[in-house]
C-alpha cells in the first residue's frame, strides 16, 4: 500500500526512500503517560522524533498536543501535581534521569511560545540572555553570536541598526523570530515550536515558516499547531493526536493525503468526530 | 462518512456531484442518441446531438469552476481532497465522452444511405451496448462510491478493446473485399473508434472511484489486486 | 404621575445620576484637599512676610490713654454679650451693636512689656499708624523687640555714640559683624570642639572598657592618656580663641525707645537680624520674606521651638524616612518573592497572606509600643550588654534611637511593600518566565534577570505607599526615638558618621510639640502651619520622585504585561 502512496510523494519527503524506522533519532518516546492529579493527559504515547527533520503535532485543543511538547524539555516539571510515566530518550539517555540537570537538557532542547515573549530588555539582550545565563562575558563572542542568532532568524537586516533599541518596539512577526533567534543562540539541537504562528499575521506567518524550512538544515523541529495546512507546509511528519492518544503518526504527505484512520480523516477534514 | 463541521462545505459537494451526474446522465443520452443516429442514419437525432455537446461544454467550464472554487476556499484534504480531484477528472472524462459521441453523431451524418454491411451494424450496436452498460455502472459506481462495481468496469474495458479490434478487422476485410461502400466503412471505423475511446474514459471514471475511496491510484498497471470488502 | 416616574426611571436607567455622583464625589475631594492646602499655605507662608509696625493709641479699662507698637496679626469678632459677660468694659461697644471686634496684636518686646501677644478691641482703639523709622529686631532670646532707636553704643573698652544720623547704616554693619563673629564661634563649637569631645568621649569608652576588662595598666592604657592630653591641650587652645571671640561679639549696645516712653537697652550679641518694615519698598520686604523662608528651614530652633528653623526636624524626618525605606524595601521584597515565587501555594500561604493584609489594620501605637519593648528594651539592651558594657548604665542602644525609629516605621510599612511587590509579580505573564527557563536558565537566575526588574514599578508603588505612610506617622516614633529637641544631628563628621543610636526631631512630632506643648501659644501657631506645609511638602517631593521613578520603569517595561 505504502509503495502506491510513495509514487505520488515528492522529492524531499522522507519517506520516499527511507522508512522511519531507519533514520536516526532524536527523541524517542517509550509508553509516556501524564496525569494531571487525576486526569489524564497523555496515555501511552510511543514515538520517535527524526533528527533535522519538521515533526507537527496536530489536533483539537485539549488533545494533549503541547504537553507532550514540553514534556521534551521538561517544561511540565514546572507545573505542580503532574505524574509522568514510561520514558523519553534523547540522544540515548533518559531526560528525567536524576543526573540530568534540567537547566542543562534545556539549553539541548530549545523552545519557543504560542505568544512573542522577549524580555524587556534591548534586541541585543535578548539575544545574548542564553549565553550571559552561561557565564558567557566577552563582548566579541556574545557580537559574533547575536549577528549568527540573528540572521538564522532571518531577522539581521531588519534590527541591525538597533540592536540596543527595546525588543518592546518590534512587530509581533518580528519579535517572534527574535525569540526563535534566541532560542538558536544558545546553538540547541532540538527546537520545540509551540504554535509559533498562532498569534501572528499571515505574512509573518509565512516568514516563520520559510525560517522552519531553513532552520531544519541544522536543527530538529518539533511543532504544535492548530493550523493544519501550516503542518502541512512545513512539517516531514504529522502526528495526530486525540484525547490524549498518539491516533496517528505517519509522513507528512500520508496524513493529508490518504490518513489510514478514521479519526484523522475526520479532524483533517473538518467533520465531526 | 460523516458530515462537515460546516453544513455549507457538504452542501457545496453535494451540489457538484448533482451536476456531475446530471452532466452523466446527458453525456450518457448523447452516447445512446449518436449511436442509434449512426445505426439508423438518423440525421436528424444527429443534429440534435451536436447541439446538445456544445452544452456539455458549458457544464464542464461550470462544474470545474466549482470545484476549484472549494479547493481554494476550503483546502480539502484526505478523503475530500481525493473526492474533488476524482470529480475534476471525471468533469474532464465526461467532456471527453461527450466529444467523442459528438464524433459518433458526424459520422452518422457522414453515413450515406447507400445498403449497409448489416453485421457490421449488428457488431457495432453489440459494443455500443457494452459501451453504455460500462458507461452508465461507471457513473453508478462514482455516484455511490461503490468499489465492486468500478472494478467490474475496470474489467470490462478489455472485452471493448477486443470487440472494437475484431470489428475494425471486419472493416479493414470488407474494404478490401468490396470497392462500393468504403465510406461508410471508414466512417464507422472511425464511430468504433469513438466508442472504444468512451470506454476508456468510463474505465478512468471507475479508476477515479477507487482513488477516491482508497486512496490508491490503479492506473497505468498499478496494484489491482483490491479487495472491494476492506474498509 | 405616571410620566413622571418613566422619566425618573429613564433618567436613572441613563447612568446620568451615576456620573453626577461620581463627578460630585471628585469635586469634593478635590475641594477638600485644595483647600486644606491652601488654608495650611496662606497661613503659614503669611508669618516670615515683614509686617507694618504700627503705633496703636487706645484706653485701657482705667480710660487711661495708651500707646504701643506692634505687628497687627488677626482680626476676629465676637459677641458683644460674651465680651460683657467676661467683664469688658461696656464704653468700648456701641449700645446697638451685636459683634465687636478684636485685633491680635505681636506687641514683642517680652521683658519689659509682657505679655507678647494681646488682644485690643477696636472699641478701645483711637489711631492705628505706621510711623516711619521703627525698628523690629529679632533676639537670640525673649523673642522680637520694636521700637525707635535712641542710641547705638559701639566697644567695650572705649565706649563711642553712633551719630543719630549714622544709626541706621552702622546697625546693619555691626549686626553683619556679630553674626559673622557668632558664624565663627558656631564653626569652632560645632567643628573642632565638637570633634575634640566626641574623641574624649571615646576615649573614655574605651578606657573604661579595658579597665573593666582588668587592663588598667596596658601599653595602651598610657596610649589613650597621652591622647587625652593631646586632646586637652588642643582644647584650651580653641577655648581661649573662643573666649577672644566671645569679647568680640561682646561690643554694642543698641538703645530702643518703646511707645510708652520707655527704653529697652540691647546687646547687638545678641542680636540676629534688624529691619524697619514702615520704611521697606516691597521688593526690600520680598528680599526680606525670602530670607526669613530660608532661615526657617535651614536654622535651629529656639525657644522652645517657637523661634527660629526646624532644620533639624526636616533633617531627621527625611533621613528616618530613607533609613526606614531601605530597610523595607529588601525585607518586603523578599518575604513577596518568597511568597509569590517559592512558597508552595496552598492555605497556609493564603493564611499568611491575610495575616500580612491585616497587619497594614493595625493602630500604629501597636507598633510603637512592640517596637519599645522589642527593638529599644530587648534588643537594643542586650546590644548593649554585648558591645557597649563600656557606657553602662547609659544605654547606647537601650534607648529610643534613630534605628529603633525606622525598623519600627519598616514593620508598619512593611505589608504595604510585600502586598504591592506581590501583586506586581503576579502580573508578569508566566510566558516570560516560561521564555526564561527555557533557556537554560535556572529559577533564581529568572528572577533576578527577568522577573524582579519587571516587578520594580510594582515594588516602587509599594514604597511610595510606605514612605507617605512612614513620613507622617507620629504616634509610635514618640515611643522609639523622636524628641522635641535633639542636641546633635544624626549625621555629622565624627566617624561612623550616621549615628543610629542617637535620638533625632520629626515634623510630624514638632508640630504637635509646637502646636500644643508649647509655653506661646500665640507665637507658634503660625509655625504649626508652616511646618505642617513643609512636611507636605516634603512627603509630596518623596511621593513624586518615586512616581517619576516609577513611571520610567513602566515605559521600558510597557505592553509586556498583558
Amino acid at each position: 500500500m505504502n509503495e502506491v502512496t510513495n509514487m505520488e510523494s515528492n522529492v524531499d519527503s522522507p519517506a520516499a526512500d527511507d522508512s522511519l524506522e531507519d533514520l536516526p533519532k532524536s527523541l524517542h518516546v517509550n509508553d509516556l503517560s501524564l496525569f494531571y492529579g487525576d486526569a489524564q493527559a497523555l496515555a501511552n504515547v510511543t514515538m520517535d522524533i527524526v533528527k533535522q527533520k519538521v515533526t507537527a503535532f496536530i489536533g483539537p485543543s485539549g488533545c494533549g498536543k503541547s504537553t507532550l511538547l514540553r514534556c521534551f524539555n521538561r517544561m511540565n516539571d514546572l507545573i505542580d501535581d503532574v505524574h509522568i510515566s514510561g520514558r523519553i530518550e534523547f540522544d540515548g539517555y533518559d531526560i528525567h534521569d536524576e543526573s540530568v540537570d534540567v537547566a542543562t537538557l534545556r539549553r539541548k532542547i530549545g523552545m519557543v511560545f504560542q505568544r512573542p515573549n522577549p524580555f524587556p530588555k534591548s534586541i541585543y539582550e535578548n539575544v545574548a540572555y542564553g549565553l550571559r545565563i552561561q557565564g558567557e562575558d566577552s563582548k566579541a563572542v556574545l557580537d559574533e553570536r547575536v549577528e549568527w542568532a540573528l540572521k538564522s532568524a532571518a531577522l539581521w537586516d531588519e534590527v541591525k541598526d538597533r540592536l540596543k533599541e527595546s525588543a518592546l518596539g518590534l512587530s509581533g512577526g518580528q519579535q517572534q523570530r527574535l525569540v526563535i533567534a534566541r532560542a538558536v543562540a544558545i546553538k540547541p539541537s532540538v527546537l520545540l515550536l509551540d504554535e509559533p504562528a498562532s498569534a501572528l499575521d499571515p505574512i509573518s506567518t509565512l516568514k516563520i515558516e520559510e525560517l522552519i524550512d531553513q532552520l531544519k538544515n541544522d536543527y530538529t523541529i518539533v511543532i504544535v499547531t492548530h493550523n493544519m495546512q501550516q503542518a502541512a507546509r512545513v512539517s516531514d511528519y504529522t502526528a495526530f493526536l486525540y484525547l490524549g492518544e498518539l491516533v496517528e503518526f505517519d509522513d507528512t504527505d500520508t496524513i493529508f493525503k490518504n490518513p489510514k484512520e478514521k479519526r484523522t480523516e475526520d479532524y483533517i477534514t473538518g467533520r465531526y468526530g | 462518512m460523516s458530515r462537515h463541521i460546516s453544513e455549507q462545505y457538504d452542501l457545496e459537494l453535494a451540489q457538484i456531484k448533482e451536476l456531475l451526474m446530471e452532466m452523466g446522465g446527458m453525456v450518457e443520452q448523447q452516447v445512446n442518441h449518436s449511436c442509434t443516429a449512426l445505426v439508423n442514419h438518423d440525421d436528424a437525432l444527429a443534429e440534435q446531438v451536436r447541439d446538445v455537446e456544445s452544452r456539455l461544454n458549458q457544464f464542464e467550464v461550470e462544474l470545474d469552476d466549482h470545484c476549484v472554487s472549494i479547493i481554494a476556499r476550503r483546502q480539502p484534504a484526505a478523503g475530500d481532497l481525493r473526492n474533488v480531484v476524482s470529480m475534476m477528472k471525471a468533469i474532464t472524462d465526461l467532456e471527453r465522452i461527450g466529444d467523442e459521441a459528438d464524433r459518433i453523431a458526424k459520422m452518422a451524418q457522414r453515413m450515406t444511405d447507400d445498403e449497409p454491411p448489416t453485421d457490421l451494424y449488428a457488431d457495432f450496436r453489440s459494443i455500443h451496448e457494452n459501451v453504455g452498460r460500462m458507461l452508465h455502472r461507471a457513473l453508478d459506481a462514482f455516484a455511490r462510491q461503490d468499489v465492486e462495481n468500478a472494478l467490474r468496469v475496470i474489467e470490462a474495458d478489455e472485452e471493448i478493446d477486443q470487440a472494437y479490434n475484431s470489428l475494425v478487422r471486419k472493416c479493414v476485410r470488407e474494404m478490401r473485399d468490396k470497392t462500393e461502400g468504403i465510406e461508410n466503412s471508414v466512417n464507422m471505423m472511425w464511430a468504433a473508434r469513438a466508442l472504444e475511446r468512451i470506454g476508456d474514459h468510463s474505465k478512468n471514471i471507475a479508476e477515479y472511484v477507487i482513488y477516491q475511496v482508497k486512496g490508491l491510484d490503479v492506473r497505468h498497471g498499478g496494484d489491482t489486486e483490491i479487495d472491494p470488502s476492506e474498509d | 404621575m405616571n410620566g413622571l416616574r418613566q422619566f425618573v426611571r429613564q433618567w436613572f436607567a441613563s447612568g446620568e445620576p451615576w456620573i453626577w455622583m461620581n463627578a460630585a464625589a471628585v469635586g469634593i475631594s478635590i475641594t477638600a484637599v485644595i483647600g486644606i492646602l491652601g488654608l495650611i499655605a496662606v497661613k503659614g507662608l503669611a508669618h516670615f512676610w515683614p509686617a507694618d509696625i504700627t503705633l496703636i493709641e487706645y484706653v485701657d479699662e482705667q480710660d487711661q490713654p495708651q500707646q504701643i507698637y506692634g505687628e497687627l496679626v488677626e482680626l476676629d469678632a465676637l459677641p458683644v454679650s460674651q465680651f460683657l459677660e467676661a467683664g469688658g468694659p461696656a464704653a468700648w461697644v456701641a449700645p446697638d451693636q451685636e459683634v465687636t471686634e478684636r485685633w491680635l496684636v505681636k506687641t514683642g518686646n517680652r521683658r519689659i512689656n509682657p505679655p507678647d501677644f494681646r488682644f485690643i478691641y477696636v472699641g478701645q482703639i483711637k489711631q492705628i499708624s505706621s510711623p516711619p523709622g521703627v525698628f523690629a529686631v529679632e533676639r537670640i532670646e525673649w523673642g522680637n523687640a520694636y521700637g525707635q532707636a535712641q542710641s547705638l553704643t559701639v566697644g567695650r573698652e572705649s565706649p563711642q555714640r553712633v551719630n543719630p544720623q549714622d544709626i541706621e547704616a552702622t546697625l546693619v554693619e555691626r549686626v553683619a559683624r556679630a553674626n559673622e563673629i557668632r558664624g565663627q564661634i558656631d564653626e569652632i563649637e560645632g567643628g573642632v570642639l565638637n570633634r575634640i569631645n566626641y574623641e574624649l568621649e571615646r576615649l573614655r569608652l574605651e578606657a573604661r572598657g579595658l579597665s573593666l576588662q582588668g587592663l588598667e595598666s596596658s601599653a595602651r592604657m598610657t596610649e589613650i592618656d597621652a591622647t587625652r592630653a593631646e586632646l586637652q591641650a588642643e582644647y584650651a587652645i580653641h577655648e581661649a580663641d573662643l573666649r577672644k571671640l566671645y569679647e568680640q561679639l561682646d561690643q554694642d549696645t543698641l538703645v530702643l525707645g518703646t511707645a510708652d516712653g520707655r527704653t529697652l537697652e540691647i546687646d547687638l550679641a545678641d542680636v540676629l537680624h534688624t529691619w524697619q518694615p514702615n520704611d521697606m519698598s516691597t521688593l526690600a520686604k520680598l528680599g526680606h520674606y525670602t530670607s526669613a523662608i530660608w532661615r526657617f528651614l535651614s536654622e535651629d530652633p529656639r525657644e522652645a521651638n517657637t523661634e527660629g528653623g526646624i532644620f533639624p526636624a526636616i533633617f531627621g524626618t527625611i533621613l528616618m524616612v530613607l533609613l526606614m525605606s531601605v530597610m523595607v524595601t529588601p525585607f518586603g521584597v523578599i518575604a513577596a518573592v518568597y511568597l509569590r515565587e517559592y512558597a508552595k501555594q496552598g492555605p497556609f500561604v493564603r493564611v499568611i497572606r491575610i495575616a500580612v493584609n491585616n497587619l497594614a489594620g493595625v493602630p500604629s501605637i501597636v507598633y510603637g509600643v512592640f517596637g519599645l519593648g522589642f527593638f529599644v528594651y530587648f534588643l537594643g539592651g542586650n546590644l548593649d550588654r554585648l558591645f557597649y558594657p563600656e557606657a553602662l548604665p547609659a544605654p547606647t542602644f537601650g534607648t529610643p534611637g534613630l534605628v529603633w525609629a525606622s525598623l519600627t516605621l519598616a514593620l508598619l510599612t512593611v505589608p504595604v511593600v510585600i502586598v504591592s511587590t506581590e501583586e506586581g509579580l503576579t502580573r508578569i505573564p508566566r510566558s516570560l518566565r516560561e521564555g526564561s527557563l527555557a533557556l537554560g536558565a535556572t529559577q533564581a537566575e529568572t528572577l533576578f534577570k527577568v522577573i524582579l526588574p519587571m516587578a520594580s514599578p510594582a515594588i516602587l508603588t509599594g514604597v511610595i505607599l510606605a514612605v507617605a505612610r512612614a513620613a507622617g506617622e507620629v504616634a509610635p516614633l514618640m515611643l522609639v526615638g523622636v524628641v522635641k529637641l535633639a542636641p546633635t544631628l544624626p549625621l555629622d563628621g565624627n566617624f561612623p558618621f550616621l549615628h543610629l543610636d542617637r535620638k533625632f526631631m520629626h515634623l510630624g512630632f514638632h508640630i504637635y510639640d509646637v502646636g500644643f506643648q508649647s509655653p506661646n501659644v500665640d507665637a507658634a501657631r503660625p509655625l504649626v502651619y508652616a511646618t505642617a506645609l513643609l512636611l507636605v511638602i516634603i512627603i509630596v517631593a518623596l511621593n513624586l520622585t518615586a512616581i517619576n521613578l516609577r513611571s520610567r520603569l513602566e515605559r521600558r517595561y510597557r505592553g509586556v504585561e498583558s
